[in-house]
Protein backbone atom coordinates (compact mmCIF):
# COMPACT_ATOMS: atom_id res chain seq x y z
CA UNK A 1 0.00 0.00 0.00
CA UNK A 2 1.24 3.50 -0.83
CA UNK A 3 2.15 6.06 1.82
CA UNK A 4 -0.80 8.21 0.73
CA UNK A 5 -3.12 5.22 0.95
CA UNK A 6 -1.85 4.33 4.41
CA UNK A 7 -2.29 7.92 5.63
CA UNK A 8 -5.81 8.02 4.18
CA UNK A 9 -6.77 4.82 5.99
CA UNK A 10 -5.25 6.12 9.24
CA UNK A 11 -7.20 9.35 8.88
CA UNK A 12 -10.48 7.52 8.25
CA UNK A 13 -9.72 5.23 11.21
CA UNK A 14 -9.12 8.23 13.47
CA UNK A 15 -12.37 9.97 12.49
CA UNK A 16 -14.63 8.27 15.06
CA UNK A 17 -12.13 9.08 17.80
CA UNK A 18 -11.56 12.77 17.13
CA UNK A 19 -13.69 13.69 20.15
CA UNK A 20 -11.49 11.51 22.39
CA UNK A 21 -8.31 12.98 20.94
CA UNK A 22 -9.70 16.48 21.55
CA UNK A 23 -10.66 15.54 25.13
CA UNK A 24 -7.19 14.11 25.77
CA UNK A 25 -5.56 17.29 24.47
CA UNK A 26 -7.71 19.36 26.84
CA UNK A 27 -6.93 17.07 29.79
CA UNK A 28 -3.24 17.42 28.92
CA UNK A 29 -3.25 21.18 28.37
CA UNK A 30 -5.33 22.38 31.36
CA UNK A 31 -3.01 21.20 34.18
CA UNK A 32 0.06 22.08 32.07
CA UNK A 33 -1.07 25.68 31.56
CA UNK A 34 -2.23 26.20 35.16
CA UNK A 35 0.98 24.70 36.57
CA UNK A 36 3.22 26.69 34.20
CA UNK A 37 1.66 29.95 35.40
CA UNK A 38 2.90 28.91 38.83
CA UNK A 39 6.46 28.17 37.85
CA UNK A 40 6.16 24.55 36.70
CA UNK A 41 8.59 22.99 34.25
CA UNK A 42 9.21 19.37 33.22
CA UNK A 43 12.32 19.34 35.40
CA UNK A 44 10.41 20.27 38.56
CA UNK A 45 9.73 17.76 41.30
CA UNK A 46 6.35 16.10 40.89
CA UNK A 47 5.40 13.76 43.66
CA UNK A 48 4.42 10.20 44.52
CA UNK A 49 1.51 10.26 42.09
CA UNK A 50 3.58 11.17 39.08
CA UNK A 51 6.15 8.61 40.12
CA UNK A 52 3.89 5.59 40.46
CA UNK A 53 0.81 6.28 38.32
CA UNK A 54 2.51 6.38 34.88
CA UNK A 55 4.15 2.95 35.33
CA UNK A 56 0.84 1.66 36.68
CA UNK A 57 -0.96 2.98 33.58
CA UNK A 58 1.71 1.38 31.40
CA UNK A 59 1.24 -2.04 32.99
CA UNK A 60 -2.56 -1.78 32.96
CA UNK A 61 -2.47 -0.83 29.29
CA UNK A 62 -0.61 -4.00 28.43
CA UNK A 63 -3.68 -5.93 29.55
CA UNK A 64 -6.49 -3.48 28.83
CA UNK A 65 -5.58 -2.50 25.26
CA UNK A 66 -6.10 -6.04 23.90
CA UNK A 67 -9.33 -6.32 25.89
CA UNK A 68 -10.47 -2.98 24.45
CA UNK A 69 -10.06 -4.54 20.99
CA UNK A 70 -12.13 -7.57 22.08
CA UNK A 71 -9.00 -9.70 22.23
CA UNK A 72 -6.64 -10.80 24.97
CA UNK A 73 -2.94 -10.47 25.77
CA UNK A 74 -2.70 -14.24 25.17
CA UNK A 75 -3.16 -13.53 21.44
CA UNK A 76 -0.33 -11.00 21.29
CA UNK A 77 1.99 -13.26 19.38
CA UNK A 78 4.32 -11.75 16.77
CA UNK A 79 7.09 -9.23 17.29
CA UNK A 80 4.90 -6.68 15.50
CA UNK A 81 2.11 -7.38 18.01
CA UNK A 82 4.47 -6.84 20.94
CA UNK A 83 6.00 -3.75 19.38
CA UNK A 84 2.53 -2.27 18.83
CA UNK A 85 1.29 -3.17 22.29
CA UNK A 86 4.40 -2.01 24.15
CA UNK A 87 4.56 1.14 22.01
CA UNK A 88 0.94 2.01 22.71
CA UNK A 89 1.37 1.28 26.42
CA UNK A 90 4.48 3.47 26.61
CA UNK A 91 2.41 6.19 24.94
CA UNK A 92 -0.27 5.82 27.61
CA UNK A 93 2.40 5.93 30.33
CA UNK A 94 3.98 9.11 28.90
CA UNK A 95 0.56 10.72 28.58
CA UNK A 96 -0.22 9.83 32.20
CA UNK A 97 3.07 11.41 33.29
CA UNK A 98 2.34 14.59 31.28
CA UNK A 99 -1.02 14.90 33.05
CA UNK A 100 -0.11 13.81 36.58
CA UNK A 101 3.27 15.49 36.89
CA UNK A 102 1.91 19.09 36.82
CA UNK A 103 -1.05 18.08 39.00
CA UNK A 104 1.29 16.61 41.61
CA UNK A 105 3.49 19.69 41.36
CA UNK A 106 0.49 21.91 42.15
CA UNK A 107 -0.53 19.70 45.08
CA UNK A 108 2.99 19.76 46.54
CA UNK A 109 3.16 23.51 46.11
CA UNK A 110 -0.08 23.97 48.06
CA UNK A 111 1.15 21.69 50.80
CA UNK B 1 -23.95 0.05 18.56
CA UNK B 2 -21.32 -2.39 19.75
CA UNK B 3 -20.90 -2.59 23.47
CA UNK B 4 -17.36 -1.33 22.94
CA UNK B 5 -18.16 1.39 20.46
CA UNK B 6 -18.62 5.01 21.37
CA UNK B 7 -21.36 7.48 20.49
CA UNK B 8 -19.48 9.33 17.77
CA UNK B 9 -18.88 6.10 15.85
CA UNK B 10 -22.36 6.43 14.38
CA UNK B 11 -21.76 9.94 13.07
CA UNK B 12 -21.80 10.18 9.28
CA UNK B 13 -18.32 9.77 7.82
CA UNK B 14 -19.09 12.40 5.22
CA UNK B 15 -20.04 14.91 7.93
CA UNK B 16 -16.86 14.21 9.80
CA UNK B 17 -14.87 14.68 6.62
CA UNK B 18 -16.27 18.17 6.45
CA UNK B 19 -14.09 18.99 9.43
CA UNK B 20 -11.43 21.31 8.25
CA UNK B 21 -8.64 19.49 10.02
CA UNK B 22 -9.03 16.43 7.86
CA UNK B 23 -9.31 18.35 4.66
CA UNK B 24 -6.24 20.34 5.54
CA UNK B 25 -4.14 17.29 6.27
CA UNK B 26 -5.35 14.92 3.61
CA UNK B 27 -6.63 17.15 0.86
CA UNK B 28 -3.35 17.77 -0.91
CA UNK B 29 -2.42 14.12 -0.60
CA UNK B 30 -5.62 12.55 -1.84
CA UNK B 31 -7.12 14.92 -4.34
CA UNK B 32 -4.12 16.28 -6.17
CA UNK B 33 -3.24 13.14 -8.07
CA UNK B 34 -6.68 12.47 -9.56
CA UNK B 35 -7.50 16.10 -10.37
CA UNK B 36 -4.27 16.45 -12.34
CA UNK B 37 -5.08 13.69 -14.82
CA UNK B 38 -8.78 14.42 -15.51
CA UNK B 39 -9.77 13.77 -19.13
CA UNK B 40 -12.34 15.85 -21.04
CA UNK B 41 -15.17 13.80 -22.54
CA UNK B 42 -18.92 13.96 -23.04
CA UNK B 43 -19.31 10.18 -22.87
CA UNK B 44 -22.20 8.59 -20.99
CA UNK B 45 -20.88 6.00 -18.55
CA UNK B 46 -23.50 3.72 -17.02
CA UNK B 47 -22.59 1.77 -13.89
CA UNK B 48 -24.95 -1.05 -12.96
CA UNK B 49 -24.79 -1.58 -9.21
CA UNK B 50 -24.08 0.73 -6.27
CA UNK B 51 -22.19 -1.73 -4.12
CA UNK B 52 -18.47 -1.56 -3.38
CA UNK B 53 -17.38 -1.75 -7.04
CA UNK B 54 -20.04 0.51 -8.53
CA UNK B 55 -19.71 3.22 -5.90
CA UNK B 56 -15.92 3.33 -6.00
CA UNK B 57 -15.98 3.54 -9.80
CA UNK B 58 -18.54 6.35 -9.67
CA UNK B 59 -16.27 8.25 -7.26
CA UNK B 60 -13.12 7.59 -9.27
CA UNK B 61 -14.61 8.45 -12.65
CA UNK B 62 -16.18 11.62 -11.26
CA UNK B 63 -12.64 12.84 -10.55
CA UNK B 64 -11.01 11.29 -13.63
CA UNK B 65 -13.45 12.50 -16.29
CA UNK B 66 -14.41 16.11 -16.99
CA UNK B 67 -17.81 16.55 -18.62
CA UNK B 68 -18.81 12.89 -18.65
CA UNK B 69 -22.34 11.92 -17.69
CA UNK B 70 -22.16 9.17 -15.09
CA UNK B 71 -25.30 7.18 -14.30
CA UNK B 72 -25.55 4.58 -11.54
CA UNK B 73 -28.45 2.10 -11.61
CA UNK B 74 -29.40 0.38 -8.36
CA UNK B 75 -32.56 0.29 -6.27
CA UNK B 76 -30.84 -0.26 -2.92
CA UNK B 77 -31.24 2.67 -0.53
CA UNK B 78 -28.92 1.09 2.02
CA UNK B 79 -25.25 0.32 1.61
CA UNK B 80 -23.89 -2.59 3.64
CA UNK B 81 -20.33 -3.10 4.76
CA UNK B 82 -20.53 -6.82 4.07
CA UNK B 83 -17.01 -7.73 5.29
CA UNK B 84 -18.32 -6.88 8.79
CA UNK B 85 -21.10 -9.44 8.72
CA UNK B 86 -18.89 -12.25 10.07
CA UNK B 87 -18.25 -10.04 13.10
CA UNK B 88 -22.01 -9.43 13.45
CA UNK B 89 -22.75 -13.15 13.18
CA UNK B 90 -20.04 -13.86 15.76
CA UNK B 91 -21.48 -11.44 18.31
CA UNK B 92 -18.51 -9.06 18.08
CA UNK B 93 -20.22 -6.17 16.27
CA UNK B 94 -23.66 -4.68 16.39
CA UNK B 95 -25.22 -4.74 12.94
CA UNK B 96 -25.57 -0.94 12.88
CA UNK B 97 -21.81 -0.72 12.29
CA UNK B 98 -22.29 -2.20 8.82
CA UNK B 99 -25.22 -0.08 7.60
CA UNK B 100 -25.12 3.29 5.86
CA UNK B 101 -27.16 5.08 3.21
CA UNK B 102 -26.25 4.57 -0.43
CA UNK B 103 -26.81 8.28 -0.98
CA UNK B 104 -24.06 9.04 1.53
CA UNK B 105 -21.41 7.61 -0.80
CA UNK B 106 -22.83 8.67 -4.15
CA UNK B 107 -20.95 11.60 -5.72
CA UNK B 108 -23.32 14.56 -6.11
CA UNK B 109 -22.77 14.91 -9.84
CA UNK B 110 -23.81 11.30 -10.49
CA UNK B 111 -27.26 10.56 -11.91
CA UNK B 112 -28.65 7.80 -9.68
CA UNK B 113 -31.50 5.76 -11.20
CA UNK B 114 -33.26 3.84 -8.43
CA UNK B 115 -34.12 0.74 -10.39
CA UNK B 116 -32.81 -2.66 -11.41
CA UNK B 117 -31.53 -3.80 -14.78
CA UNK B 118 -33.59 -6.63 -16.25
CA UNK B 119 -31.88 -6.96 -19.60
CA UNK B 120 -28.52 -6.19 -21.19
CA UNK B 121 -28.47 -5.30 -24.89
CA UNK B 122 -24.79 -4.69 -25.63
CA UNK B 123 -25.33 -4.87 -29.39
CA UNK B 124 -27.35 -1.67 -29.12
CA UNK B 125 -25.40 -0.17 -26.19
CA UNK B 126 -28.36 -0.08 -23.84
CA UNK B 127 -29.76 -1.72 -20.73
CA UNK B 128 -33.44 -2.24 -20.01
CA UNK B 129 -34.79 -1.69 -16.53
CA UNK B 130 -37.42 -3.79 -14.75
CA UNK B 131 -39.82 -0.92 -15.37
CA UNK B 132 -39.36 -1.35 -19.12
CA UNK B 133 -37.43 1.90 -19.49
CA UNK B 134 -34.16 1.66 -21.34
CA UNK B 135 -30.92 3.52 -20.70
CA UNK B 136 -28.40 4.07 -23.51
CA UNK B 137 -24.72 4.19 -22.78
CA UNK B 138 -21.37 4.76 -24.41
CA UNK B 139 -19.52 2.74 -21.78
CA UNK B 140 -20.98 0.18 -19.39
CA UNK B 141 -19.54 -1.01 -16.10
CA UNK B 142 -21.22 -4.08 -14.66
CA UNK B 143 -20.91 -4.06 -10.87
CA UNK B 144 -24.01 -5.98 -9.89
CA UNK B 145 -22.46 -8.33 -7.39
CA UNK B 146 -23.74 -11.89 -7.38
CA UNK B 147 -26.86 -13.85 -6.69
CA UNK B 148 -27.25 -16.14 -3.68
CA UNK B 149 -28.97 -19.34 -4.77
CA UNK B 150 -30.50 -20.61 -1.52
CA UNK B 151 -33.32 -22.12 -3.59
CA UNK B 152 -30.88 -24.72 -4.89
CA UNK B 153 -30.82 -26.26 -1.40
CA UNK B 154 -34.12 -28.07 -1.02
CA UNK B 155 -36.06 -26.94 2.04
CA UNK B 156 -33.82 -23.94 2.63
CA UNK B 157 -35.42 -20.55 3.08
CA UNK B 158 -33.66 -17.54 4.57
CA UNK B 159 -36.82 -16.93 6.64
CA UNK B 160 -35.81 -20.01 8.67
CA UNK B 161 -32.82 -18.11 10.05
CA UNK B 162 -33.54 -16.91 13.57
CA UNK B 163 -36.67 -19.06 14.02
CA UNK B 164 -35.02 -21.16 16.73
CA UNK B 165 -34.56 -24.03 14.31
CA UNK B 166 -30.78 -23.89 14.37
CA UNK B 167 -30.39 -22.49 10.85
CA UNK B 168 -27.87 -19.70 10.26
CA UNK B 169 -26.22 -18.06 7.27
CA UNK B 170 -23.91 -15.08 7.37
CA UNK B 171 -24.41 -14.40 3.65
CA UNK B 172 -28.16 -13.81 3.58
CA UNK B 173 -28.09 -10.24 4.87
CA UNK B 174 -27.20 -8.20 7.92
CA UNK B 175 -30.43 -9.08 9.75
CA UNK B 176 -29.80 -12.74 9.08
CA UNK B 177 -26.20 -12.34 10.26
CA UNK B 178 -27.54 -10.97 13.55
CA UNK B 179 -30.03 -13.84 13.78
CA UNK B 180 -27.25 -16.32 13.00
CA UNK B 181 -25.48 -15.01 16.09
CA UNK B 182 -28.67 -15.59 18.10
CA UNK B 183 -28.96 -19.14 16.78
CA UNK B 184 -25.33 -19.87 17.69
CA UNK B 185 -25.87 -18.39 21.16
CA UNK B 186 -28.97 -20.56 21.64
CA UNK B 187 -27.02 -23.64 20.58
CA UNK B 188 -24.15 -22.86 22.96
CA UNK B 189 -26.59 -22.14 25.80
CA UNK B 190 -28.20 -25.55 25.23
CA UNK B 191 -24.92 -27.04 26.43
CA UNK B 192 -24.52 -29.75 23.79
CA UNK B 193 -25.20 -30.86 20.23
CA UNK B 194 -23.86 -30.97 16.71
CA UNK B 195 -22.96 -28.00 14.53
CA UNK B 196 -22.54 -28.41 10.77
CA UNK B 197 -20.55 -25.85 8.79
CA UNK B 198 -20.54 -25.89 5.02
CA UNK B 199 -18.87 -24.73 1.84
CA UNK B 200 -20.86 -24.42 -1.41
CA UNK B 201 -20.13 -26.26 -4.68
CA UNK B 202 -19.65 -22.95 -6.54
CA UNK B 203 -17.34 -19.95 -6.39
CA UNK B 204 -18.27 -17.80 -3.41
CA UNK B 205 -17.76 -14.29 -2.18
CA UNK B 206 -15.49 -13.81 0.80
CA UNK B 207 -14.33 -17.40 0.55
CA UNK B 208 -12.89 -17.22 4.06
CA UNK B 209 -16.24 -16.40 5.69
CA UNK B 210 -17.37 -20.01 6.18
CA UNK B 211 -14.03 -20.73 7.89
CA UNK B 212 -14.26 -17.57 9.99
CA UNK B 213 -17.74 -18.55 11.17
CA UNK B 214 -16.38 -21.96 12.18
CA UNK B 215 -13.39 -20.51 14.02
CA UNK B 216 -15.35 -17.82 15.87
CA UNK B 217 -17.96 -20.40 16.90
CA UNK B 218 -15.18 -22.71 18.12
CA UNK B 219 -13.81 -19.76 20.06
CA UNK B 220 -17.19 -19.23 21.71
CA UNK B 221 -17.60 -22.94 22.42
CA UNK B 222 -14.20 -23.05 24.08
CA UNK B 223 -15.02 -19.93 26.12
CA UNK B 224 -18.21 -21.64 27.34
CA UNK B 225 -16.03 -24.22 29.10
CA UNK B 226 -18.10 -27.07 27.63
CA UNK B 227 -16.31 -27.65 24.32
CA UNK B 228 -16.26 -31.41 24.83
CA UNK B 229 -20.07 -31.54 24.86
CA UNK B 230 -20.27 -30.22 21.29
CA UNK B 231 -19.60 -31.97 17.99
CA UNK B 232 -18.46 -29.68 15.17
CA UNK B 233 -18.24 -30.88 11.57
CA UNK B 234 -17.16 -29.11 8.39
CA UNK B 235 -18.32 -30.17 4.91
CA UNK B 236 -16.32 -29.46 1.75
CA UNK B 237 -17.70 -30.22 -1.74
CA UNK B 238 -14.24 -30.06 -3.32
CA UNK B 239 -12.17 -31.61 -0.58
CA UNK B 240 -10.33 -28.32 -0.08
CA UNK B 241 -10.76 -25.72 2.61
CA UNK B 242 -8.85 -22.86 1.01
CA UNK B 243 -7.50 -22.08 -2.45
CA UNK B 244 -3.95 -21.37 -1.30
CA UNK B 245 -2.17 -24.57 -0.29
CA UNK B 246 -0.43 -23.16 2.79
CA UNK B 247 -3.72 -21.97 4.31
CA UNK B 248 -5.50 -25.13 3.18
CA UNK B 249 -3.02 -27.19 5.21
CA UNK B 250 -3.07 -24.71 8.09
CA UNK B 251 -6.86 -24.87 8.46
CA UNK B 252 -6.85 -28.67 8.11
CA UNK B 253 -4.32 -28.94 10.91
CA UNK B 254 -6.13 -26.41 13.07
CA UNK B 255 -9.42 -28.25 12.60
CA UNK B 256 -7.72 -31.44 13.75
CA UNK B 257 -6.28 -29.69 16.81
CA UNK B 258 -9.66 -28.19 17.66
CA UNK B 259 -11.60 -31.39 17.20
CA UNK B 260 -13.48 -30.47 14.03
CA UNK B 261 -14.48 -33.50 11.95
CA UNK B 262 -14.02 -32.88 8.22
CA UNK B 263 -16.29 -34.50 5.63
CA UNK B 264 -14.67 -34.02 2.24
CA UNK B 265 -16.68 -34.10 -0.99
CA UNK B 266 -19.96 -33.58 0.83
CA UNK B 267 -22.37 -31.06 -0.71
CA UNK B 268 -25.42 -29.78 1.12
CA UNK B 269 -28.47 -30.55 -1.03
CA UNK B 270 -31.43 -30.34 1.36
CA UNK B 271 -32.40 -29.44 4.87
CA UNK B 272 -35.44 -30.34 6.95
CA UNK B 273 -35.51 -27.47 9.41
CA UNK B 274 -38.33 -28.89 11.56
CA UNK B 275 -36.58 -32.24 11.99
CA UNK B 276 -33.13 -30.59 12.09
CA UNK B 277 -31.73 -32.92 9.45
CA UNK B 278 -29.39 -32.05 6.57
CA UNK B 279 -29.00 -34.18 3.45
CA UNK B 280 -25.68 -34.27 1.65
CA UNK B 281 -24.71 -35.65 -1.71
CA UNK B 282 -21.39 -37.45 -1.39
CA UNK B 283 -18.99 -37.86 -4.29
CA UNK B 284 -18.87 -41.49 -5.38
CA UNK B 285 -21.24 -42.50 -2.62
CA UNK B 286 -24.80 -42.48 -1.37
CA UNK B 287 -26.52 -39.44 0.04
CA UNK B 288 -25.97 -38.97 3.76
CA UNK B 289 -28.37 -37.50 6.30
CA UNK B 290 -26.98 -35.68 9.32
CA UNK B 291 -28.78 -34.54 12.45
CA UNK B 292 -27.80 -31.10 13.63
CA UNK B 293 -28.51 -28.58 16.35
CA UNK B 294 -26.98 -25.74 14.39
CA UNK B 295 -26.18 -25.54 10.70
CA UNK B 296 -24.34 -22.74 8.90
CA UNK B 297 -25.65 -22.71 5.35
CA UNK B 298 -23.53 -21.25 2.55
CA UNK B 299 -25.59 -21.09 -0.64
CA UNK B 300 -24.40 -21.76 -4.18
CA UNK B 301 -23.67 -18.48 -5.95
CA UNK B 302 -23.91 -17.30 -9.56
CA UNK B 303 -24.01 -14.03 -11.44
CA UNK B 304 -27.46 -12.37 -11.31
CA UNK B 305 -30.19 -13.71 -13.58
CA UNK B 306 -30.05 -10.63 -15.84
CA UNK B 307 -26.38 -11.36 -16.59
CA UNK B 308 -26.98 -15.10 -17.01
CA UNK B 309 -29.58 -14.30 -19.69
CA UNK B 310 -27.34 -11.83 -21.49
CA UNK B 311 -24.56 -12.08 -24.09
CA UNK B 312 -22.14 -10.89 -21.40
CA UNK B 313 -21.95 -14.24 -19.60
CA UNK B 314 -19.36 -16.97 -20.05
CA UNK B 315 -20.98 -19.72 -22.09
CA UNK B 316 -21.29 -23.38 -21.08
CA UNK B 317 -17.96 -25.08 -21.61
CA UNK B 318 -15.98 -21.88 -21.01
CA UNK B 319 -14.16 -21.29 -17.74
CA UNK B 320 -16.34 -19.73 -15.07
CA UNK B 321 -19.65 -20.38 -16.80
CA UNK B 322 -22.47 -18.61 -14.90
CA UNK B 323 -20.24 -15.60 -14.36
CA UNK B 324 -19.63 -12.46 -16.43
CA UNK B 325 -17.05 -12.75 -19.19
CA UNK B 326 -14.10 -10.40 -18.75
CA UNK B 327 -10.41 -10.42 -19.46
CA UNK B 328 -9.10 -11.13 -15.97
CA UNK B 329 -6.26 -8.64 -16.33
CA UNK B 330 -7.90 -5.68 -18.11
CA UNK B 331 -11.46 -6.32 -16.77
CA UNK B 332 -12.79 -5.64 -20.27
CA UNK B 333 -15.41 -7.83 -21.94
CA UNK B 334 -13.65 -9.39 -24.95
CA UNK B 335 -16.81 -9.41 -27.11
CA UNK B 336 -18.01 -5.90 -26.30
CA UNK B 337 -14.96 -3.69 -25.63
CA UNK B 338 -17.03 -0.81 -24.22
CA UNK B 339 -18.32 -3.13 -21.49
CA UNK B 340 -16.32 -3.66 -18.34
CA UNK B 341 -16.74 -5.55 -15.10
CA UNK B 342 -15.77 -5.13 -11.48
CA UNK B 343 -16.35 -7.13 -8.32
CA UNK B 344 -18.15 -10.36 -7.53
CA UNK B 345 -19.99 -10.66 -10.86
CA UNK B 346 -16.85 -11.41 -12.86
CA UNK B 347 -15.74 -14.89 -13.80
CA UNK B 348 -12.33 -15.31 -12.25
CA UNK B 349 -10.79 -17.44 -9.51
CA UNK B 350 -11.32 -16.01 -5.99
CA UNK B 351 -11.42 -12.21 -6.26
CA UNK B 352 -14.87 -11.87 -4.75
CA UNK B 353 -13.85 -9.65 -1.86
CA UNK B 354 -13.87 -5.92 -1.10
CA UNK B 355 -10.07 -6.02 -1.11
CA UNK B 356 -10.16 -7.27 -4.71
CA UNK B 357 -12.50 -4.43 -5.62
CA UNK B 358 -10.00 -1.95 -4.21
CA UNK B 359 -7.34 -3.22 -6.62
CA UNK B 360 -9.73 -3.70 -9.54
CA UNK B 361 -11.08 -0.14 -9.24
CA UNK B 362 -7.65 1.36 -9.84
CA UNK B 363 -7.04 -0.94 -12.84
CA UNK B 364 -10.47 -0.23 -14.28
CA UNK B 365 -10.14 3.54 -13.91
CA UNK B 366 -6.77 3.57 -15.69
CA UNK B 367 -7.99 1.30 -18.49
CA UNK B 368 -11.27 3.11 -19.12
CA UNK B 369 -9.53 6.48 -19.20
CA UNK B 370 -6.97 5.08 -21.67
CA UNK B 371 -9.70 3.46 -23.79
CA UNK B 372 -11.55 6.78 -23.96
CA UNK B 373 -8.41 8.29 -25.47
CA UNK B 374 -7.84 5.40 -27.89
CA UNK B 375 -4.70 4.41 -26.05
CA UNK B 376 -3.56 0.87 -25.21
CA UNK B 377 -4.87 -0.41 -21.89
CA UNK B 378 -2.05 0.22 -19.42
CA UNK B 379 -3.18 -1.52 -16.24
CA UNK B 380 -3.35 -5.21 -15.44
CA UNK B 381 -5.10 -6.79 -12.47
CA UNK B 382 -2.70 -9.16 -10.70
CA UNK B 383 -5.47 -11.16 -9.09
CA UNK B 384 -4.93 -9.57 -5.70
CA UNK B 385 -7.39 -10.59 -3.07
CA UNK B 386 -7.25 -10.44 0.68
CA UNK B 387 -8.92 -12.17 3.58
CA UNK B 388 -8.10 -11.42 7.20
CA UNK B 389 -8.66 -15.01 8.26
CA UNK B 390 -10.06 -14.86 11.78
CA UNK B 391 -8.78 -17.94 13.60
CA UNK B 392 -10.37 -17.05 16.93
CA UNK B 393 -12.20 -14.04 18.33
CA UNK B 394 -9.18 -11.81 18.98
CA UNK B 395 -6.62 -13.01 16.44
CA UNK B 396 -6.33 -13.37 12.67
CA UNK B 397 -3.96 -13.96 9.76
CA UNK B 398 -3.57 -11.44 6.95
CA UNK B 399 -4.03 -13.63 3.88
CA UNK B 400 -3.23 -11.77 0.65
CA UNK B 401 -2.64 -13.49 -2.66
CA UNK B 402 -2.91 -13.17 -6.42
CA UNK B 403 -3.33 -15.47 -9.41
CA UNK B 404 -2.12 -19.03 -8.75
CA UNK B 405 -2.09 -18.47 -4.99
CA UNK B 406 1.08 -16.38 -5.03
CA UNK B 407 1.31 -14.49 -1.72
CA UNK B 408 1.18 -10.69 -2.14
CA UNK B 409 1.69 -9.18 1.34
CA UNK B 410 0.94 -5.44 1.56
CA UNK B 411 3.05 -4.93 4.66
CA UNK B 412 6.54 -6.38 4.76
CA UNK B 413 6.53 -6.39 8.55
CA UNK B 414 3.38 -8.54 8.87
CA UNK B 415 4.03 -12.26 8.44
CA UNK B 416 1.13 -13.62 6.36
CA UNK B 417 1.66 -17.06 7.86
CA UNK B 418 1.36 -16.05 11.52
CA UNK B 419 -1.75 -15.51 13.62
CA UNK B 420 -1.64 -12.03 15.04
CA UNK B 421 -3.41 -9.60 17.34
CA UNK B 422 -2.36 -6.71 15.09
CA UNK B 423 -4.18 -8.27 12.13
CA UNK B 424 -7.26 -8.71 14.31
CA UNK B 425 -7.12 -5.02 15.22
CA UNK B 426 -6.81 -4.19 11.52
CA UNK B 427 -9.86 -6.31 10.75
CA UNK B 428 -11.89 -5.02 13.66
CA UNK B 429 -10.88 -1.35 13.60
CA UNK B 430 -9.23 -0.35 10.33
CA UNK B 431 -10.68 -2.23 7.39
CA UNK B 432 -14.08 -0.56 7.65
CA UNK B 433 -12.52 2.93 7.40
CA UNK B 434 -10.36 1.63 4.53
CA UNK B 435 -13.50 0.36 2.81
CA UNK B 436 -15.19 3.75 3.14
CA UNK B 437 -12.07 5.47 1.79
CA UNK B 438 -12.30 3.07 -1.16
CA UNK B 439 -15.95 3.96 -1.78
CA UNK B 440 -14.93 7.60 -2.01
CA UNK B 441 -12.16 6.73 -4.45
CA UNK B 442 -9.45 7.83 -2.04
CA UNK B 443 -7.49 4.56 -2.08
Amino acid sequence: MTFTGTMTVLWYSALPWLWLIALMIIVFLVPQIIARTKGYGFGEKGGMGSKYLPPLFFVLSLFLLPIHTQSTIAYVNTWVDWMNLIGASIGVGIYAWLVFHPICYLRNRKA
Amino acid sequence: MSKFSLPFESVSRRNLLKLGAGAGVMGPLTLGATAAKAVNTNAHVVIVGAGAGGTSMASRLTHALNGAKITVIDSRERHYYQPGWTLVASGVWDKSKTISDTQEWMPRSVNWIKGMVAEYDPDNNRVVLETGDSVDYDYLIVATGLQLRYERIEGMDTNLIGQGKGVGSVYAGVDQAEKTNEEISRWIDSGQGTGLFNLPPTALKCAGAPLKMTFTTLSRLEDSGQRDNFNVEFMTPSGRLFGVEFYNQFVKQRFEEQGVKRNDHWTLKAIDADAKKATYSVKNGQDQVKDYDFIHVVPPMTAPESILNSPLVNQEGESFATWMKVDRETLQNPDYPNVWGIGDVMGMPSNKTAASVKMQARVLEENIVAYLQDQPLPAKHNGYTSCPLITSIGKAMLVEFGWNGELLPSFSFIDPKEESWTVWVMKERMLRPAYYAMLEGKI
